[in-house]
């Protein structure tokens, strides 16, 4: 398997998530499932193969990492979608892993970079796929931010209620991440905390959305200052996944800049 | 209106606001927070005196509305804001031994931060304590969670100044027992440590694919234990582990010698035992908290 395939497997899974989307509109729920799994399946199949060909997971580059990403999002959509019925949420899910197949066809970066003996662990695999599939609850739930404070008055019960699933799921597996990560440095490094920028910005993250969570029980009422949290955290999150490359706090500091 | 019964987020930014207040002052009085001092069993005795005064305030809870207040949801809220704005002015500022931005890139010594995260600690801990006291099963996940980080960062902070980081130069069949701190000042770790042979693979383009060493620890006692440490592969002995850390970039495969570095954290099984109750907490989270589903 190479990337030079990504973009027929990339296709395929598109078209099948697509299909898997209109008949959400068309309330054909058995189509929809075997539409959407049948490109899940597709897709993770090249990741196997990318992983047999590279003798290593492919998470090491923000390429391969958007890999995983892209195949978390629409998993994340069908989760959401046996649950609370949304005709919407496939063709959003499927739009957004489309953009970052996107990107990874237009910007290939170095894709073959070999791994290094730091990140040969069996932590690597948990702990990047555990985020990713985080990051994937937590955007949709900025999605659902954004679209309720644009309807305001409008919002239901029910879309408070989905976006709260969203961030308490989604925060598990942020938590998991972050905690796999320290388990991980101090088999690696001797050490499981070391305030590196990734990790600061990891626990700032991770602190907003333990905000998110008090504010809701707090002030249940209150939920557009909710929404408008959810959207700083979001921001966090972004600033630590792939922002941080670009800090001047992170330059020559960080152990986890690739 | 503030301070009118009930307190809610409002009281809390104030409080928040007060602290840092007291921090910046404490900050200007004392200079920033040396953690060094913190070593056994100064770590102790700060440590029994946070669990009385979390005690104390708990079984006072009834008299002083403010210690009942704390538990709630509207006290951790602006905390936890607080906290978030301060780790957020640490990322975004270059973390710096010295110099950068007066006391802001040297944020883990700056007062005002240790005593929010302090606040927050004592807020968790308050709450954890008032549901385990009315112990229910259903009460679990929330003890699991809001102990489990208190047990943790506590565990982590007071233990820090108690963590040992040495390294050692060990050339081959050359036995050696002198390491040296960040400082360069030559320390005994009670042990030593005998290369016989150091390995090392590269990847076609030459970037290091894997590098170990097989050696034979040696313990004051008189015990010996021969093993292989590499990267991710430490090895446990007499109290220490011992991680592989590098060898002489130059001469590649053909190093000379290994360097390792020697680990001793006294506290680590409480951190682990918090870490686990957060792991423990995050499926509880995902799977009991979660509020139920309404279907649209």
């Amino acid at each position: 398997m190479s990337w030079d395939l990504f973009i027929v497997f990339a296709l395929v899974a598109v078209v099948l998530w697509a299909l898997g989307a209109f008949f959400a509109w068309k309330e054909r729920r058995k189509a929809v499932y075997v539409c959407t799994l049948a490109g899940l399946l597709v897709f993770f199949a090249f990741i196997v193969g990318m992983w047999i060909t590279l003798e290593r997971p492919p998470m090491r580059t923000m390429g391969e990492t958007r890999l995983w990403y892209s195949f978390f999002l629409p998993v994340a959509g069908i989760i959401v979608y046996s649950r609370w019925r949304y005709k919407w949420i496939l063709s959003f899910s499927t739009m957004l892993a489309f953009v970052f197949i996107c990107v990874n066809l237009f910007k290939p970066e170095i894709h073959s970079k070999s791994l290094m003996p730091a990140l040969q662990s069996p932590w690597f695999a948990p702990h990047v796929i555990v985020y990713m599939f985080s990051y994937a609850l937590l955007g949709a739930a900025t999605v659902m931010a954004v679209y309720m404070l644009i309807r305001k008055n409008k919002t239901t019960a029910a879309e408070i209620n989905l976006t709260d699933n969203l961030v308490y799921v989604g925060l598990a597996f942020l938590t998991f991440g972050m905690l796999f990560g320290a388990l991980w440095a101090k088999e690696a490094w001797g050490t499981y905390w070391a305030w590196d920028p990734k990790e600061t910005w990891a626990a700032a993250t991770w602190l907003c959305y333990l905000v998110y969570l008090h504010l809701r029980k707090a002030r249940p009422s209150e939920w557009q200052d909710a929404c408008v949290l959810l959207l700083v955290s979001f921001v966090c999150l972004q600033i630590c996944w792939w922002g941080i490359n670009y800090l001047p706090s992170a330059q020559g500091l960080s152990v986890h800049t690739y | 209106m503030a301070w009118k019964k009930p307190w809610g987020m409002t009281e809390g930014f104030l409080i928040g606001g007060g602290l840092i207040v007291v921090g910046l002052l404490l900050q200007v009085v004392l200079g920033p927070i040396n953690w060094s001092l913190f070593a056994w069993p100064v770590n102790l005795v700060l440590l029994i005196l946070l669990v009385a005064f979390i005690g104390l305030m708990y079984a006072l809870r009834k008299r002083v509305y403010a210690f009942e207040w704390m538990m709630h949801s509207s006290a951790a809220v602006p905390c936890l804001l607080f906290a978030a704005v301060l780790t957020i002015v640490m990322g975004l500022l270059p973390q710096i031994k010295t110099g950068g931005v007066p006391w802001l890139s040297q944020m883990l010594s700056f007062w005002p931060f240790v005593i929010i995260w302090t606040w927050m600690m004592v807020i968790s801990a308050l709450a954890a304590l008032n549901h385990l006291l009315r112990w229910k099963v259903k009460e679990i996940p929330f003890i699991l969670n809001h102990l489990g980080v208190v047990i943790a960062i506590v565990a982590a902070t007071l233990g820090n100044a108690d963590t040992q980081t040495l390294q050692m130069t060990v050339f081959s069949d050359m036995p050696e027992w002198r390491a040296i701190d960040d400082n360069g000042e030559v320390h005994d770790p009670g042990i030593a440590i005998d290369l016989h042979s150091f390995t090392m693979e590269e990847y076609p383009d030459h970037t290091p694919k894997r590098f170990a060493s097989d050696i034979t620890v040696y313990t004051e006692d008189g015990d010996s234990v021969q093993g292989i440490v590499e990267v991710n592969k430490p090895l446990k002995v007499g109290g220490w582990k011992i991680y592989q850390y590098g060898y002489d970039t130059s001469r590649g495969a053909y190093s000379a010698y290994s360097v390792f570095q020697l680990v001793r954290d006294p506290w680590i099984f409480w951190v682990y035992l918090g870490i686990c109750m957060m792991l423990a907490g995050a499926v509880c989270l995902m799977l009991f908290m979660a509020p139920k589903p309404v279907k649209q």
